[in-house]
């Protein structure tokens, strides 16, 4: 049968040939560009960033179409990413070397790819830029064990802790004497769980890795080769946590909950307090209007007297081709003029140097909104990431398990804490 | 195999058909046209099954080969790795969270599968008259099957909340709230719900389709003799489906050891309080993905997903062979 082994050995041979194919593409590729970024400014680019055409598509199409008549002969291509699963789109585009040439990132982001060798060094690239820049913003993207410095600062948040004004009196508290103090929120937590026989609690989230921070917890050697999260500090916090979930005062789906959910228990009155930023008062105003009336403002709790803020970076890939071209569009975009422009589109915090000396960032105008951004400008300067860069999603979920077994009494809190920290540092060597 | 007419028919026409003809072994002859022709013809199947088989060696095969290569490394998302032989099944064995997906997956087998083999049939019995109006209750039994399971599980949860409809229904009626979202089991077990209630209306069709095929004279002599509905059921149309409720029952058992979504969007990433609710696949998409995914671990758990579905597939097979025989 002659005539049947040919397509056979024809068929084999396109099968071999189909799994070899892509095992081939597979390979190292081209490593791509330097960290000289003095050459001509030119050439396509792509910039990706984080969740934002939804609400500032034209900004984001002025800022690129003003970067390409200032520099003729680049092209930017604008990608934006949902917020969910942003690092897993990272990580698949760093696996497969399709990473764009600047992305928008967070320093736990930021972090593996530096290590990996795919995030440029920006002391290298652009050290002449760093004097525009907060300090402390500029460090935020430094990754220990590492040197250099591997993203642009690009915008800060932070936030007040709202408050159900309400809830508080109905509690029999003072709604204008909010707790500033961690043992004032957990005694009137409790009190206001007894007065509302376990219906109402007052905080919606079980401690993250923020909090344990902002209550003075040293989180990590200065080295960055391990944790120190289960010292007698943290363990306090979490036997408080354990009085207050026991109590009610903290709700009782606070072990599954994710920030939206936390968010709308908020929303219809369920917990008292949250966190948020100026941009949660729109919200407020326009899906409850009855919170609204009764919402309190109150800055957030930390023992430290440091609040915690969020970073965004932009950082340029390694890899790149267009090197000077994506420094200098990353710089461009992240420079003091449009990181004010992009601050008064909407409620974050430009990193640049002198930029929150803005009147828009320091006069009150009577509004409520302008209240909370000069109260969350002023507290942004002293303010700190609590959250270390090495600190991985795998180790956050360690951390969350480690809570709810303490929360739950199956753990100790030492003892959940400790196997917190093992687990955390194994990752840690892992990575 | 050609027939014999067949054959017959093709020799008559190749010897009409032109001058150069060949006697061939069987008696029959053939022209070198047609010996042409018969010698493309085999290739021609293969041409048709070729985008299948590139697409199956691309999306199938491929990703199946290097799964289980990486079981055997310590690679990362963005690290190679290097071969490390058995180290990450040995890592398993001590893995307390490999044991509680194990566990939770397990469970889901073997309470979601019996209540898929069963209540679709029942219902499948109940939708099979026609009566008036039973088309709309068809198509609302099966609506579940085509809506997104995003939607259904945020449905779900927004209903089994604290403040949500069930619990509101509950503390009306005097039972009280019940943590449905917060208990390790009970969160679970709702997810399992959730899992039954989608599957019934696929389920359904199936079975529809199975009991269009049993003689209506065997329930129509079973009712002569004697015996009541129970007994109609027991007697005629279980041995009549029962092939179906095999496959219903490989299908769904595969499925539900795979089981991700429901328990994803009810549980959310953590997988439960403290991860108790995490199912394997969920356990593969948490330690194999992100940056700092850890890709050779997830592969030797995908290993062991793999190696337990086709154990099932087997077992739900041979225990029907066995019944056959």
């Amino acid at each position: 049968m002659r005539i049947s082994r040919i397509p056979r050995r024809a068929v084999a041979a396109g099968a071999v040939l189909a799994v070899l194919l892509p095992l081939s593409a597979c390979g190292d590729g081209d490593e791509g560009g330097s960290t000289d970024a003095s050459g001509k400014i030119e050439g396509k680019i792509t910039f990706q960033t984080w969740n934002l055409k939804a609400n500032f598509k034209p900004y984001f199409e002025g800022l690129v179409d003003e970067f390409e008549k200032k520099y003729p002969g680049t092209e930017v291509h604008w990608v934006d990413q949902p917020g969910e699963g942003y690092a897993d789109k990272i990580s698949a585009d760093a696996a497969g070397g399709t990473l764009p040439d600047v992305v928008n990132v967070s320093p736990d982001l930021v972090a593996p790819l530096a290590k990996a060798g795919i995030a440029m060094d920006l002391d290298k690239a652009a050290g002449k830029y760093e004097k525009e820049y907060l300090p402390g913003a500029w460090k935020s993207h430094q990754i220990p064990g590492t040197e250099g410095t591997y993203a642009f600062p690009w915008y800060l948040n932070t936030g007040p802790l709202f408050y159900n004004k309400r809830l508080f009196k109905d509690a029999g508290l003072d709604a204008d004497k909010p707790p500033t103090t961690y043992d004032q929120l957990f005694e009137d937590a409790l009190e206001l769980s007894k007065k509302s026989d376990g219906k109402v609690a007052t905080l919606a989230n079980a401690p993250t890795i923020e909090d344990f921070g902002r209550y003075g917890v040293p989180l990590m050697d200065k080295e960055g080769t391990g944790f120190s999260f289960n010292d007698a500090k943290g363990v306090e916090l979490l036997t408080k946590y354990k009085k207050l979930y026991d109590a009610k005062a903290l709700d009782g789906q606070a072990l599954t909950a994710t920030p939206e959910s936390t968010g709308k228990k908020f929303l219809t009155e369920a917990v008292a307090m949250n966190p948020g930023s100026a941009l949660d008062l729109e919200k407020f105003k326009k899906d409850a209007p009855t919170l609204y009336k009764n919402i309190g403002i109150t800055p957030q709790i930390s023992s430290t007297g440091k609040d915690n803020m969020y970073v965004m970076g932009l950082m340029v890939n390694a890899r790149t081709k267009q090197t000077p071209a994506a420094v200098a569009f990353a710089h461009f975009v992240t420079d003091a003029q449009h990181q004010m422009e992009f601050a008064k589109k909407v409620a974050i915090f430009p990193s640049t140097k002198g930029s929150l000396d803005d009147p828009y960032f320091t006069k009150q105008d009577g509004k409520e909104d302008t209240r909370v951004r000069v109260a969350a400008a002023k507290s942004i300067k002293t303010a700190v990431n609590y959250t270390p860069v090495l600190f991985s999603e795998q180790m956050k979920v360690e951390l969350r398990n480690a809570v709810a077994r303490a929360l739950q009494g199956k753990e100790s809190p030492k003892e959940a804490l400790d196997n917190a920290v093992k687990n955390c540092d194994r990752l840690l060597k892992q990575s | 195999m050609k027939s014999p007419t067949a054959a017959k028919a093709t020799s008559s026409d190749i010897s009409t058909a032109g001058p150069a003809l060949k006697e061939l072994p069987d008696g029959t002859r053939r022209g070198a046209r047609g010996a042409r022709v018969r010698r493309q013809l085999p290739t021609s199947p293969w041409l048709f099954a070729a985008p299948g088989l590139v697409i199956v060696a691309v999306f199938i095969l491929y990703p199946f080969i290097s799964t289980l290569n990486n079981a055997f490394t310590d690679k990362r998302t963005l690290i190679p790795g290097e071969y490390v032989g058995f180290a990450n099944f040995s890592e398993l064995l001590h893995d307390d969270m490999f044991w509680i997906g194990l566990r939770n997956s397990t469970l889901y087998v073997l309470v979601v599968v019996p209540a898929l083999v069963l209540l679709p049939l029942l219902l499948a019995m109940l939708v099979q008259k026609h009566i008036p109006g039973i088309t709309f209750f068809r198509s609302a039994f099966y609506t579940p099957v085509v809506a997104s399971i995003v939607v259904v599980g945020l449905i779900w949860v927004w209903m089994l909340d604290e403040r949500g409809l069930v619990n509101a229904v509950l503390e009306a009626v005097g039972v009280g709230k019940v943590g449905f979202l917060s208990d390790q089991w009970l969160l679970l077990f709702s997810a399992m719900a959730v899992t039954v209630w989608k599957g019934l209306g696929y389920y359904m069709i199936i079975y529809l389709a199975a009991l269009a095929n049993v003689p209506r004279e065997l329930h129509e002599a079973a009712a002569v003799d004697g015996a009541g509905a129970f007994r109609r059921f027991i007697t005629v149309t279980v041995p009549a489906v029962r092939s179906t409720m095999v496959l219903v029952g490989a299908l769904s058992s595969v499925a539900a050891f795979k089981v991700f979504s429901e328990v994803y969007l009810m549980a959310g990433p953590a997988g439960g309080p403290a991860g108790e609710d995490t199912t394997l696949v969920m356990l593969v998409q948490r330690v194999g993905t992100g940056l700092t995914g850890r890709v050779g671990y997830a592969s030797a758990i995908s290993v062991v997903v793999f190696v337990v579905t086709v154990a099932l597939m087997l077992l739900v097979l041979r225990a029907d062979r066995k019944e056959d025989a």
